[in-house]
């Protein structure tokens, strides 16, 4: 730990960079050079070529130009499944982020048991995708399962929460703020990294409980948030496991639960239409990509980065 | 503060494409190089002549074991042949699959489904078994029609099911309700029946499970009535005034109770044989394949029967059919082609085989091995041969292999019967979407 | 690549404290402070009685599949009472020899590619994020956007062509393809993950080791790396568990029952067709669970062993 102590000694000399570090980068860059050509560049490019192509994955493609984009655009099922998934996307991400952003907060620190707590609510997480789940799901949101039953004993009258097609979706959201697991740990480790003489310096000036967290943590909390935001998005985006599950790969009931990637996994392999969806993937990730770009262009205004 | 991906770079844009295109070249050359469309490894090497041929297949745990004896027994019986198993559950199958045929590595022998026969067969993936020598005499001939597409053989039927109607005796009996003669009654009895139960077996019972979500019933009504669902050339063969009538019934179920509601229809179907209204001991009939009546009557406790569809003595002729479980099918680009027929040949033709696998694959579509193992089958097996005897006779015929893009039925079929059951569509109308997309799936 | 002023009020200036709160990064302070107050206490018992409530619920699942393990497959579906009935301890020794290998093989298989996943998870997006955070270089945005790129496309889309590469390579039925790409940094979200927690990371640190004549290596491992302990315990646990779940690529990749991992043992069990083992499935994901959760039980605290854990009085 001496450089630290060195580095520490040293505190607050601003230096003049040197004007590159290319070589450095590319030293430390270069698995990741490697990646990109020898494994994500391939598949990236082919699945852009094989989107203009007619491909059955059981024979040869063939060139047939745009017309698998022009497709989407009269397919009533590609829109509903733009719909469901925009639905998702905007309603659950908020939310699970501020449950995980919450729960973060309360496990932070100086409690009995934490490792406890957090592993539990950690559990939903780990146990998302078992085949097994697919049976508590009925049993607990069936018409007779376990949430109607306390219902009924409230007097109220349940629904189907996954096979009716006004509930289903709401469900799904539920339950993907309920594995709010990995926000959650990513926020406790940036909570951690917060360095603690922000806080004595801020004691010391006399700044309260609600003044320290609106004045350190949340402003330096936002590179997380930040990093959270872009992914849970990305990731949303792609949801798949969940509706896979609960609607036994269908998107059903009446393709309530139709997510994007559900349909386009439909026609890749279902209906051997790999170029529709190789379309639709690429037309996915315009949208994604320009709401990422959209996310890092504001977070000029709201993320702050230390460095 | 810095904000890294939205400022633009406009000098280094093009270097990088450049050098993303040129990684993309490279990985592409590397692989028409090294594309063999063979196994990776040993593939067919060893020095005494070793030949190996993978064999793919879909199951659960019983049917992995008991096909892995059978590999055993066939190593042991043909020396300097080796199968290597590949087996995984029926979703994870046909990804893998088209992903392994998409990258040129195609099983040597595999095992296939009605649905998915014909966009494999008219794609060159799979060969003519005929052209292999892979003996057939023992199997019936309609049997074997099962899987020829224009002429020619592309899988041969490992067994037969039927899609009947299953019924739980004890739940009849708690309900006082006689059971149907299942030669005479038509679909107006089932409902009235189906009814009949739910009023008197009780809260929580009712008389029948919902059949709307698979489309073998809708064959069956429309073989009833002179129609069938695919024609031999590939088209639709059904009538929408057949389709209307098809969903009709489930209205009529749910207006007099005998099938539960639109919610719990949707439930029950998502929950498999255990968790089915038989299964759970909550109802006292349903459709299913004649296979499936083991896991039945396991998860209900005790036994259940085996009856006709309704309706079929009530139109022109009978609508039930067998229909291949699956078959076994060779790929067209197998190096070992010689050997891969006579594991085929062993798979079907072997009694050993099928003491071994027993009704696993369906009720053995070879007739003497059929016959060798009536004496050791189940309790619940045992009922569902005689059951299959007692249709041959009535049985006109096979329907042909379902038309290419038919793998998307079962979502078709799904969704509408659910905007059915919710009262989305009337009958009429879905049956009108019913052909319009269905039609659109199978390009015609 | 100019520094916008930040907001003034937005940065707290660290204070003549931090020196010594510096010195003791590697001490371990246990993190709990002590409460002084009888209102204090109260509201802590609350609080705790909430986190239970809260927590049971989050467990339901976990006791649900727990006691389904010990029903016969039948009653899985007809009781759906978290105290099972009628007990049947066989489905642990059933679903362990249920398959053509003993259950532990496929447990080492995948712990065989969760640790070469890890690690090479661990090396190279801590490398390739010490880049983007801290290097000046040519292109860094655009490369920047090009590996978040990589994982806006859907794994349903890219698996085939992926299949394709690696057959050729000869890589299908080994663990290659499942972590040769770890070990090259393709997993973006972790890349971007420690981006975010370096450049959380006071530049001054650096800044005053490279006065100090240290180069890039050395600020990297011996100031970067430990202050980033949180990040990197979150990439090795969320890597574990992902790669540990992983059904998909594993499903693809690896095509014959020796090399079979888990997951895909898992779904053996089970078929939409046939007769499924349901009991000896269920028995068998809680085994599978286990290590994950030991994991994430002693892993997460880890999770909080950054700067903060120093300096509390």
């Amino acid at each position: 730990m001496a450089v630290i102590q060195e580095v520490a000694r040293t505190r607050g000399t601003k230096t003049e960079r040197r004007k590159g570090d290319g070589k450095a980068a590319a030293v430390f860059l270069a698995p990741w050079f490697a990646g990109l050509a020898l494994i994500t560049a391939f598949p990236l490019v082919a699945s852009l070529y094989l989107s203009f192509t007619d491909y059955s994955l059981l024979a040869a493609p063939n060139w047939i130009g745009i017309d698998n984009y022009t497709r989407m655009f009269t397919d009533a099922r590609f829109f509903q499944a733009l719909e469901v998934t925009f639905t998702y996307v905007f309603v659950s991400v908020p939310l699970q982020l501020a449950a995980a952003l919450a729960l973060a907060l309360v496990l932070d620190k100086g409690m009995r048991g934490l490792a406890l707590y957090r592993s539990a609510f950690y559990l939903p997480s780990l146990l998302g995708g078992s085949v097994a789940i697919a049976i508590l799901w009925r049993q607990v949101f069936g018409s007779d399962g376990l949430i109607n039953q306390v219902l009924a004993f409230f007097g109220v009258q349940g629904v189907g929460w996954v096979s009716h097609p006004d509930y289903a979706l709401g469900t799904l959201m539920v339950l993907n703020v309920w594995t709010f697991g990995a926000p959650m740990v990513i926020f406790l480790a940036g909570l951690r990294q917060i360095p603690v003489m922000y806080y004595e310096a801020a004691s010391i000036d006399g700044a309260g409980k609600v003044r320290q967290f609106l004045g350190i943590t949340l402003p330096l909390l936002t590179p997380i948030v930040f990093f959270n935001l872009v992914l849970q998005l990305i990731g949303a985006f792609q949801s798949f496991t969940q509706a896979y599950i609960v609607s036994g790969g269908t998107g059903g009931p009446v393709d309530s639960t139709l997510f994007y990637t559900l349909y386009l996994y439909q026609k890749g392999f279902a209906s051997y239409e790999m170029g529709y969806a190789s379309a639709m993937a690429w037309f996915l990730l315009l949208v994604v990509a320009g709401m990422t770009a959209v996310n890092f262009l504001a977070s000029k205004f709201w993320v702050f980065y230390d460095d | 503060m810095r904000v890294t991906i939205t400022r633009r770079a406009p000098r280094t844009t093009r270097t990088a494409l450049v050098a993303l295109t040129a990684a993309g070249a490279l990985a592409l050359t590397a692989c028409a190089g090294g594309d063999s469309g063979a196994m990776p490894e040993s593939d067919g090497e060893g020095g005494d002549g070793n030949v190996e041929i993978r064999f793919a297949w879909w199951g659960s745990d019983t049917r992995h074991e008991t096909t892995q004896k059978i590999i055993d027994l066939f190593e042991e019986k043909n020396p300097g042949i080796t199968v290597v198993p590949d087996f995984t559950d029926w979703d994870g199958y046909w990804d893998k699959l088209a992903t392994s045929v998409a990258g040129g590595d195609t099983p040597d022998v595999m095992t296939q489904e009605e649905r998915y026969l014909s966009d494999y067969a008219t794609r060159g993936v799979i060969a003519d078994l005929s052209e292999l020598g892979v003996e057939t005499s023992e199997i019936p001939e309609d049997v074997v029609a099962t899987g020829e597409i224009d002429g020619k053989l592309y899988g041969i039927a490992t067994g037969i099911n039927a899609y009947a109607l299953v019924a739980d005796p004890e739940i009849f009996a708690q309900a006082g309700v006689e059971m149907p003669d299942d030669e005479t009654w038509t679909w107006e009895d089932y409902v009235e029946i189906a009814g009949q139960v739910s009023a008197g077996a009780g809260d929580g019972v009712w008389g029948a499970q919902d059949y709307g979500f698979n489309e073998a019933g809708l064959n069956v009504l429309a073989r009833q009535k002179g129609e069938t669902l695919y024609n031999p050339d590939g088209t639709l063969g059904v009538s929408a005034e057949t389709v209307a009538q098809f969903f009709q019934v489930s209205l009529d179920l749910m207006a007099n109770d005998g099938q539960p509601d639109a919610s719990r229809s949707v439930e029950f179907q998502n929950a498999g044989p255990e968790g089915s209204l038989l299964g759970t001991n909550t109802g006292a009939m349903g459709v299913w394949w004649s296979n499936q009546l083991g896991a039945l009557s396991e998860a209900s406790g005790h036994e259940l029967e085996l009856l006709r569809l309704p309706g079929e003595s009530q139109y022109e002729r009978t609508g039930m059919y067998f229909k291949p479980a699956m078959y076994y099918s060779v790929s067209a680009t197998t190096e070992h082609p010689e050997e891969s027929a006579k594991f085929v040949d062993f798979l079907l033709n072997d009694p050993e085989v099928a003491a071994l696998q027993l009704t696993d694959r369906g009720l053995p579509s070879n007739l003497s091995v059929r016959e060798s193992i009536l004496g050791d089958l189940a309790d619940a097996d045992q009922r569902m041969a005689d059951f299959m005897a007692d249709l041959e006779d009535e049985i006109v015929d096979s329907p042909p292999v379902p038309p290419n893009g038919s793998a998307e039925m079962t979502d078709i079929m799904t969704r509408i019967n659910t905007e059915v059951l919710f009262g989305d569509l009337t009958p009429e109308e879905a049956a009108e979407q019913f052909l319009s997309e269905v039609g659109a799936a199978i390009g015609s | 690549m100019t520094d916008t002023p930040v907001r003034p009020e937005a940065r707290p200036q660290p204070t003549s404290g931090s020196r010594q709160a510096l010195s003791e990064i590697a001490a371990e302070i246990p993190d709990t402070t002590p409460r002084r107050r009888v209102g204090a206490r109260v509201r802590g018992l609350l609080k705790h009685l909430g986190l239970i409530a809260f927590g049971l619920v989050m467990l339901y699942p976990l006791l649900w599949m727990l006691s389904s393990s010990f029903k016969p497959t039948a009653l899985i579906f007809r009781e759906p009472g978290l105290v099972p009935t009628e007990w049947d301890f066989s489905n642990y020794g059933d679903g362990w020899s249920a398959l053509l290998h003993p259950f532990h093989h496929y447990l080492i298989n995948s712990a065989l590619v969760v640790l070469g996943s890890v690690l090479g998870n661990l090396v190279s997006c801590s490398m390739a994020a010490y880049a983007f955070a801290r290097l000046k270089f040519r292109g860094r945005n655009l490369w920047f956007a090009v590996m978040l790129m990589s994982i806006m496309l859907p794994i349903h889309v890219i698996i085939v062509p992926q299949y394709i590469l690696f057959s050729s390579l000869e890589w299908i039925n080994t663990f290659l393809p499942l972590i040769v790409p770890k070990l090259l940094a393709t997993d973006a979200f972790f890349v971007f993950l420690m981006v975010q927690f370096f450049r959380g990371i006071p530049r001054e640190f650096d800044e005053a080791a490279r006065l100090d004549g240290c180069g890039h290596g050395r600020i990297f491992v011996q100031i970067m790396l430990p202050l980033a302990l949180p990040a990197l315990a979150t990439t090795a646990i969320f890597t574990f568990i992902w790669t540990w779940n992983d059904f998909f690529s594993q499903l693809i990749f690896l095509t014959r029952p020796d090399m079979y991992t888990v997951p895909i043992a898992l779904r053996t069990f089970v078929d939409a067709t046939s007769n499924s083992s349901w009991g000896p499935l269920f028995a068998m994901s809680i085994v599978s669970l286990i290590p994950v959760f030991l994991v994430f039980l002693f892993g997460q605290k880890y999770l909080v062993k950054g700067i903060a854990t120093t300096g509390i009085k």
